[in-house]
């Protein structure tokens, strides 16, 4: 058994027991969200005592080095003392430019950055409700290209932070955010490496991201992006992609629709992954980014290695869910 | 002396060796059951370590890890005719990577000597 210290008080852990899972039984309001180690929600901050290293995975060096490590991924092996972080440290403010509504239920949400915000398209970064309620969205604008930054918001049945965007927030409003982060995005290098891109619902955001960021940096291998929905209805930005792809020789959309009445291409009835295997035939050299339903991630992950793809050459982000607590 | 580690090409070398012998257990029914959905990212980590080993490259493997990573794949009924595939597979692996047979059996060799630590014995 470890002992945490938080608040002045002396919390025991059960063996496995993680730091945000103690704090949260004891009933404080510790902000959190995936409860994976991939939103940076939970992020606290050490006053005493050794971190496991998994805590602090994914984590950027300079918050690594000021002892910022991740709540839900702590399993501490001897005590420690902690506090919540300090939010004026890692978040910033930004002003609503843009509120569209694109299809049936997604937000298209640009927002202004006040001062510099660091970012690679495909990354993504947390908006905060309140001081505790944040979700993340992935970026699908470009940095050198875009003066915003544009995020695809899914409404969510009871979700706290997308109906509460949907609804209430407005062009001209005050957003906190928090930094970006994430390993999905478009490594410069090899511009005649073929990249291949698909996912469902708005992990369409980052791939989008992706994909314009490639093409501004005047990558020349062939771009296949491929997006699986239920219906057309969820072809949200099905126009938009189509111009895109007569704009650039290099780049190639697909929609996979499982329920569809009338075929024309792009739209095929084949499925996602069936549609994937078709485009990249022979992957063992090329890129390729997955988006979206962990579930589908992972099916296309394992299909896409089978079929050649390299290890080092596939980036996923799976979608996890908020968990409701 | 060198090592199978050495004459194969080392890290990189390696590398192609994991996305190989990864492809190879994933499609066969013998193992399978025993990869299929676990993080394929930690996964491919822990099967480089594995094969820096058996290469006989520098590594920190430890029959203690050994015994530790597969207790909980021998209570699922982890035996020997798994470990035979597993190597049979690394064979297949070394083989496409253009390996000597005399660079093959040695590998067998060192992995066949850590089987009781995998095993639990």
């Amino acid at each position: 058994m470890t002992v945490i210290v938080f608040d002045d008080q002396k919390i025991e852990l059960e063996s496995g027991q993680t730091v945000l899972s103690a704090l949260l039984d004891r009933g404080y309001d510790i902000p959190n969200s995936c409860q994976a180690g991939a939103c940076q929600t939970c992020m606290m901050q050490v006053v005493e005592g050794e971190l496991p290293e998994k805590s602090q995975s994914g984590l950027k060096d300079t918050l690594k080095a000021q002892g910022y490590f991740l709540a839900c991924s702590c399993e501490p092996q001897t005590p420690l003392s902690i506090k919540v972080s300090q939010a004026a440290d890692l978040r910033s403010q930004a002003t609503v430019v843009g509120h569209d509504c694109l299809g049936a239920d997604v937000l298209r949400l640009r927002i202004k950055p006040t001062g510099t915000f660091d970012f690679y398209s495909g990354q993504y970064l947390t908006v905060w409700k309140s001081e505790t309620v944040g979700r993340s969205y992935s970026i699908a604008s470009v940095a050198k290209r875009d003066d915003y930054v544009e995020l695809h918001i899914r409404r969510i049945k009871d979700g706290v932070v997308s109906n509460w965007l949907h609804d209430e927030v407005k062009v001209g409003d005050e957003l906190q955010i928090q930094s970006a982060t994430g390993s999905c995005f478009y490594i410069p290098g090899t511009p005649e490496q073929n990249i291949l891109l698909a996912g469902t619902g708005t992990g369409l955001a980052p791939l989008l991201g992706i994909a314009s960021d490639a093409l501004h940096q005047g990558h020349s291998g062939d771009i296949h992006l491929i997006h699986g929905a239920l219906t057309v209805d969820d072809l949200y930005l099905h126009q938009l992609l189509i111009d895109m792809a007569s704009q650039h020789s290099n780049f190639n959309y697909y929609a996979s629709v499982l329920k569809v009445e009338q075929v024309l291409p792009p739209v095929t009835t084949e499925s996602l992954q069936g549609t994937v295997l078709a485009v990249a035939d022979d992957p063992a050299d090329w890129k390729v980014y997955l988006c979206g339903s962990p579930e589908i991630v992972g099916q296309l992950k394992k299909a896409i290695f089978l079929a050649g793809a390299s290890m080092k050459n596939i980036y996923t982000d799976p979608f996890i869910s908020a968990h409701s607590s | 002396m060198s090592s199978v580690y050495d004459r194969i090409g080392g890290e990189a070398a390696v590398d192609k060796a994991v996305d190989i012998f990864y492809r190879k257990v994933l499609a066969d029914d013998r193992v399978n059951e025993y990869f299929d959905g676990v993080d394929m990212d930690k996964q491919a980590n822990k099967q480089k370590a594995f094969l820096t080993m058996v290469f006989g490259g520098p590594n920190n493997y430890t029959g203690m890890d050994m015994r530790e990573g597969h207790k909980h794949l021998v209570a699922r009924g982890l035996n020997d005719s798994h470990v035979d595939a597993i190597i049979e597979l690394l064979g297949g692996t070394l083989a496409d990577l253009g390996a000597a047979p005399s660079d093959i059996q040695e590998v067998a060799d060192i992995a066949n000597s850590v089987r009781d630590d995998v095993l639990d014995r």
